[in-house]
């Protein structure tokens, strides 16, 4: 899932200081997961950002909308008939979903609420860690599933580097070193012979090097 | 703002907390009638959003009422809306409201006498602390169109 | 055996419908039993309808004790006959023959509708009078009464056709005959209470003769708001209010006076005090409160707390003291009482305005002529005479005897001695076949979704506890102001039958779709009134209590003002709350009928065999490896009986019992479920193997420790010991104490202390016991007890007086002078101040016994708190949901404790106890489901985003994301804490009563006041 978290009320607020009716939208998928953009953030965002504008003279309107996906045209069409009452709008969705209603809504101004940080799984309750970077050209395969690309801060393609101890990465003892991890999986695989195999210096095209990206679907697209 | 009188709600727990407040009925120990409580069964039931809005309305102090550290009927009910208020009260900061303004208690369900205390605890520490931010501007956003504005 | 089941008779019949009458009543219908229960008097109900407040909690009784009553005419097993009196007993134990003859009422019952125009017109007829005269009493009922029907007095009525037509309901009928029957049953309990000792003949008290001299019972109808005087506190001479109030103790009671019953009657200290209290609380320093006294016997759980309060908070003032002569001089507005004090010991007067004597109880003459046809056995006193283990037992198998005529007592232990009874007499019935009852039949519920909420606000004026402090009519006018309600009245007590009829009857005729009860609180009365609503149609969720009682009225009454916005703001958020409620329906579970007993000593034990021959599988817990527990280190009671050989057949019976498991050496560490169905996980045998028990309800029955503080040279010389230590060196070298000349024992050791502020109280009868002994082995000894208060209460006081006359001298201390020890070779120096002397002494003793009493097992019982989710009082003990009226049910449904991990008591006391627990848990296990109520957590599975969250965060594991892809949540297994709704980071999660948008309004509500 694509993970998020949501910036600081003061960024928020001089986004929004010179309106006086908001729209905040937030989104059912990814950011509800965690926790950074769903129904219950948007209403504390809502009460927080209303009591912050009180406190400074405004008395803002603030309307509160939670989309089943932002990522989606037709279900930013919901938000048709709230559109012109309202002088801007905020997204509590990952990027994606700021710029799909920024596209949607051309006169209106968009702000994002969360800064998108990473593509990640959840370790546990309320933990999220970065798994993947859209590459493009994915080599799980190679690697005993375990992403060098994402998880080793350095993205080394033959790793470990020489700050890899005791399977911590050297930026702090909280991060594991992903060419460790590499190792230890192989080794249950019984494939430490990998591990030796040297592997060429990454294509990047695929993974935004050769700019923005795009998937067609030909069967799908119409 | 003259004659201040806060208004302070305390969400309570059914098996304790609220239990502690009819104790401290029964026992008529006298606290402030500032103090309003609403009944939940456990303390983690208290939603972020509860007490968010809770100020959003006016609140000038909020308390969560639980059961003892190790005595929640639901095992750790209490624990986890300890560490809620903790994330709520860092929440308020940004928002520019004292942390102080909000606050987790715990008592058992015979503490009368202490459900009492917290009572008067909290409304002396409010009353120093003065009218919340935000009562203050929906006080003063009232009055200019309502002139008779209470308080 | 097909004849001898025929004539086995289905039935209990109770004699007596006060307190304990109706308790073992409910208790014995709710296990399925059918109960005829009478009383001579035209509705039920007792003594306690003519208290107040109670002790310790000054908790207005009407309130507690009337849904009691409703339940208890309801019952579909309870045939209730009121004005009857029993007349003749035949037979035995298993088919008694009965014959009843019930007075005439001359008001038929079916039709009467207690509108009150007959009493209206005609108020010298009829029988409803909240007594004017305060010398009268026994004619006070209240306006609460079960029945819900007049009674005429038709000798006094003059015109009869008149009296007739004034009754709408036709329901007057002068040529009732009253009516003879027979019934049979299988078992009789005997609880017709006490009577008050008429003080009039003793001209020295003034009784007779002045107006401002009145009994306790008086003094409490002056202070009750259902009283004579409106609850306004007058003298009876003037009108006036009084502004020195004397109580003066033991007045009919410890043989004082001439016709005084030989006992001490148990609860007229505590009585007194609350008096005393109320009427502080009521007028503060306008008013002066005196006791006189003699002991000070404050021995029941937490009672020396309230005794402590009294002294120390409201400024009780406490003279220990007899006096002489209560007089009026001549002319005198006042009274002068007469008394010597302990302090100078010469004769002092001083005035006061009004003289409560507090009078004892004793056998009333009809009650006693009853018991002779029961064919009871009597004691000296008239009161019949009990199993020395088994105080419900009579000497009549099949005749059980609970509350005060069983010897002098307060509620709670008549609460305990009902539920006793019911058990005994429940068992005599043997297990009877269940029988499919007609349930009774519920309108249907009427649909409320999507039509405009009609909101209906009732606020109980609850007597003085709410309409004291607020203007409740003047609340019930705000309440009309608020959105969306269509009806708002007062009630007098909405917990009266009266007042719920006319709650069902607004429901229906003002088309109400919602209920706001501004009373008490929902911990208490919710479940009352939501079969109130129930039965008028309403799903039973659709109403909604503001607490204005214990939240505002009891807790802001040095502020009216405040109190009364208080009350606005929270009828305002409960009016905001229930319109968003929702109709719900309950979930229910089957129930699993085995108990787990924890705690082997003879409370559990007893308890134990109860209900293993009711036919329940019971597993009995012990932490050590034997059965017994403290018991088994005691020889005799004060009475003499043999604790040895009644341990020992226990012991062979429960080990014996095909129905009883004993698990030995058993550490319990685990606990989950729910009533019903638990599940509880221990440490077995010397291996301290884990094993795990299914059980639907848990009984404590884990005692108390006997305490040894290390005081008095305890433990450093030999010659000191505790009282059970001497008890049993009494009886293995009764040669040593033969050569004994003084013996020294000292009370209240640990206990009543500081650090331990409660009574153990059974340690001065334990004292009185172990003297006795002494005396008989070694006649010439001298024996000093020094004591605080000599608190042998009820039957013991005669052991007591035996004592000293045999010779026992027993001293005064007090707690800022104790005495002091000092050991010299094998002996002991104990130096003391003899109060009426005025001088101090030593004494040098062959042996120093310390009366060490008891103290909670702080270690077991924390950990069992902590285990089972229980509240325990301030010193360790398990403390009980009602301590009044539910004294072993513990708050936490499906849990009850008995015995001395109920508080300190003696082995009889700790029987009972176990007996009530059986009753009580009999009335859960009766049912074949649970029912589970309707909080439960529910999700949208429209905004469910499948993130997991609920599921982690549940304490139970219940939540779960099904195949269709979103979080499912089992009812049935929910415990409705609601941690998954608050942490749903969609809000797809509600939990059910508890709603977001409830909780919300309330707070939409609470801020409208402010800032509109």
């Amino acid at each position: 899932m694509i993970t998020a978290e949501r910036k600081p009320l003061e960024e928020l607020i001089e986004y929004i200081k010179p309106f006086k009716r908001l729209l905040l939208v937030g989104c059912n998928e990814c950011v509800t997961v965690c926790a950074a953009g769903g129904r219950k953030e948007v209403g504390l965002l809502a009460s927080g950002l209303h009591m912050a504008m009180l406190k400074s003279g405004t008395n803002i309107e603030i309307h509160e909308h939670t989309l089943e996906r932002q990522c989606d045209p037709e279900y930013i069409d919901e938000l048709v008939p709230m559109i012109d009452s309202v002088d801007a709008v905020m997204s509590m969705a990952c990027g994606c979903g700021v710029q799909e209603i920024a596209r949607r809504f051309k006169g209106k101004p968009v702000f994002p609420a969360v800064n998108t940080k990473f593509m990640g799984a959840s370790e546990r309750q309320g933990v999220w860690s970065e798994r993947c970077q859209g590459c493009g050209d994915c080599l799980l395969g190679k690697t005993g599933g375990v992403c060098p690309i994402a998880r080793c801060a350095k993205q080394l393609m033959n790793g470990p580097c020489g700050g890899s101890t005791g399977g911590h990465c050297e930026i702090g003892e909280d991060v594991d070193c992903a060419w460790a991890l590499i190792w230890e999986r192989l080794k249950e695989l019984g494939q430490e012979d990998r591990f030796v195999e040297i592997t060429p210096a990454k294509d990047w095209r695929p993974g935004g090097g050769a700019g923005p990206r795009k998937i067609i679907r030909e069967d799908l697209a119409e | 703002m003259e004659n201040f009188e806060p208004v302070i709600v305390a969400f309570c727990c059914h098996y304790c907390a609220y239990t502690a407040a009819d104790m401290a009925g029964s026992q008529r120990l006298a606290y402030p009638a500032n103090v309003k409580i609403i009944r939940v069964p456990c303390s983690s039931k208290v939603d972020a959003l509860h007490l968010v809005k809770a100020f959003e309305k006016g609140a000038d102090g909020v308390y969560v009422a639980g059961c003892l550290e190790g005595d929640c009927h639901f095992k750790n009910g209490n624990m986890r809306a300890a560490r809620l208020v903790e994330s709520v009260q860092k929440y308020l900061e940004e928002i520019g409201i004292e942390r102080e303004r909000l606050e987790m208690v715990m008592m058992s369900a015979g503490m009368g006498y202490r459900f009492a205390q917290v009572a008067t605890e909290m409304t002396e520490k409010i009353r120093k602390l003065g009218p919340s931010s935000i009562h203050v501007a929906l006080v003063g956003r009232e009055s200019t169109l309502q002139p008779a504005g209470i308080i | 055996m097909q004849n001898k089941q025929q004539q086995q008779s289905d039935k209990v019949l109770v004699i007596g419908g006060g307190m304990g009458g109706i308790r073992t009543a409910l208790d014995l219908a709710e296990a399925e039993k059918k109960v005829i229960l009478v009383d001579k008097a035209y509705a039920i109900g007792g003594l306690m309808t003519q208290l107040d407040r109670t002790f310790p909690t000054n908790n207005c009784d009407l309130c507690t004790l009337s849904p009691g009553l409703s339940e208890g005419s309801r019952q579909e097993y309870i045939e209730l006959l009121t004005m009857t009196s029993v007349k003749d007993v035949k037979g035995k134990k298993g088919n008694f023959t009965v014959s009843l003859e019930t007075a005439p009422r001359y008001i038929n019952l079916d039709k009467c509708t207690a509108c009150g125009e007959c009493h209206k017109k005609f108020p010298e007829c009829v029988r409803f009078t909240p007594g004017l005269d305060h010398r009268a009493p026994t004619c006070m009922r209240y306006p609460q009464a079960t029945p819900q029907a007049f009674s005429i007095d038709l000798a006094k009525c003059t015109d009869v056709e008149a009296l007739m037509k004034s009754c709408p309901a036709g329901a007057i009928n002068p040529d009732d005959m009253g009516r003879k029957r027979e019934v049979t049953c299988g078992s009789i309990v005997f609880s017709p209470g006490g009577a008050l000792f008429d003080p009039s003949y003793l001209d020295y008290l003034g009784y007779a003769a002045q107006a401002d001299v009145v009994t306790s019972l008086e003094y409490e109808r002056i202070l009750s708001a259902s009283g004579p005087t409106m609850g306004q506190l007058v003298r009876p001479s003037n009108g006036k209010k009084p502004k020195r109030v004397a109580w003066i103790q033991c007045i009919g009671s410890r043989g004082l006076q001439k016709g005084a019953g030989k006992h001490c009657s148990s609860a007229c200290c505590m009585f007194a005090l609350k008096e005393a209290i109320v009427t502080k609380e009521r007028f503060q320093d306008d008013i002066e409160t005196t006791i006189f006294y003699m002991d000070m016997r404050t021995m029941g759980k937490d009672y020396e707390l309230y005794y402590l309060r009294a002294k120390n908070e409201f400024g009780v003032r406490f003279v220990r003291s007899r006096p002489h002569s209560i007089l009026r001089e001549n002319g005198a507005e006042n009274l002068t009482l007469t008394y010597s004090s302990e302090e100078s010991g010469a004769n002092q007067t001083e005035e006061f305005d009004m003289v409560v004597l507090s009078t004892g109880f004793r056998v009333a003459d009809d009650v006693k002529e009853l018991a002779g046809k029961l064919g009871l056995e009597l004691n000296a006193g008239s009161f019949p005479k009990t199993d020395a283990f088994n105080p419900v037992a009579t000497s009549v198998p099949g005749i059980y005897v609970a509350g005060v005529i069983q010897a002098p007592k307060d509620i709670p232990e008549t609460m305990v001695q009902a539920s006793a009874a019911a058990c005994m007499a429940g068992n005599d019935l043997g297990v009877v076949e269940k029988v499919e009852h007609e349930k009774e039949l519920l309108p249907l519920e009427t649909g409320v979704v999507g039509e405009e909420p009609r909101v209906g606000v009732f606020i109980c004026d609850c007597g003085e506890n709410i309409g004291a402090v607020v203007d409740a009519a003047a609340l019930a006018e705000f309440a009309k102001t608020l959105p969306h309600v269509a009806l708002a009245e007062l009630k007098g007590h909405g917990c009266s039958r009266e007042s719920m009829q006319q709650i069902q009857q607004a429901i229906k005729d003002e088309k109400l779709n919602r209920v706001v009860i501004g009373g008490c609180s929902p911990r208490t009365h919710e479940v009352k009134f939501q079969e109130v609503i129930r039965k008028a149609g309403l799903n039973k969720y659709l109403v909604e209590i503001a607490n204005i009682r214990d939240q505002a009225t009891w807790v802001h009454a040095n502020n009216p003002a405040k109190a009364t916005e208080k009350a606005k703001d929270l009828v305002r958020m409960a009016v905001g709350s229930v319109v968003r409620s929702q109709p719900l329906a309950d979930h229910s579970l089957p129930m699993n009928k085995n108990v787990l007993v924890v705690g082997g000593g003879v409370t559990g034990m007893t308890t134990a065999l109860q209900l293993a021959d009711q036919g329940l599988k019971v597993y009995l817990a012990e932490k050590s490896a034997q059965l017994g527990g403290v018991a088994v280190k005691i020889r005799k009671t004060l009475e003499k009986g043999d604790v040895q050989a009644f341990v020992k057949d226990l012991v062979a019976r429960t080990e014996a019992h095909a129905n009883i498991q004993v698990i030995p050496r058993a550490l319990i560490v685990d606990h989950s479920g729910m009533p019903g169905m638990f599940k509880t996980g221990m440490q077995t045998g010397k291996q301290m193997f884990y094993r795990q028990i299914e059980h639907g309800v848990t009984i404590l029955a884990t005692g108390a420790k006997p305490n040894r503080p290390a005081q008095y040279l305890l433990g450093e010389s030999a010659a000191v010991s505790t009282q059970l230590d001497l008890q049993n060196f009494l009886e293995e070298q009764p040669e040593a104490v033969k050569s004994w000349d003084n013996v020294v024992m000292i009370q209240c050791v640990g206990s009543r202390t500081a650090d331990n502020p409660n009574c153990s109280r059974i340690c001065c009868q334990t004292a009185v016991k172990n003297a006795l002994r002494i005396r008989e082995l070694n006649p010439d000894a001298r024996i000093f007890v020094l004591y605080r208060d000599m608190r042998t209460y009820g039957f013991q006081e005669e052991y007591y007086q035996k004592a000293r006359e045999l010779g026992v001298i027993f001293t005064r201390y007090s707690l800022d002078n104790p005495p002091r020890v000092e050991a010299t070779g094998d002996m002991v120096d104990v130096t003391f101040t003899d109060l009426i002397l005025g001088r101090t002494l030593t004494v040098s003793a062959d042996h120093l016994c310390l009366s060490t009493g008891m103290v909670a097992d702080e270690d077991s019982n924390n950990e069992l708190a902590m285990i089972f989710k229980l509240p325990r009082t301030a010193d360790g003990y398990f403390l009980e949901d009602h301590v009044k009226l539910r004294p072993v049910d513990l708050q936490v449904p499906g849990f009850f404790v008995a015995g001395t991990a109920h508080a300190p008591k003696l082995i009889s006391e700790s029987v009972a106890q176990a007996l009530a627990v059986a009753s009580r848990a009999r009335t859960m296990l009766a049912k074949d489901s649970i029912n589970l109520g309707a909080r439960a957590a529910r999700v949208d599975k429209n905004s469910c985003a499948a993130c997991l969250i609920c599921v982690r965060s549940c304490p139970f594991a219940i939540p779960f994301i099904n195949a269709d892809g979103y979080s499912e949540i089992d009812p049935a297994k929910c415990h409705g804490c609601g941690m998954c709704a608050s942490a749903c980071p969609a809000k797809a999660i509600q939990l059910m009563q508890f709603e977001d948008d409830r909780i919300l309004a309330k707070l939409e509500e609470l801020f409208e006041r402010n800032f509109a």
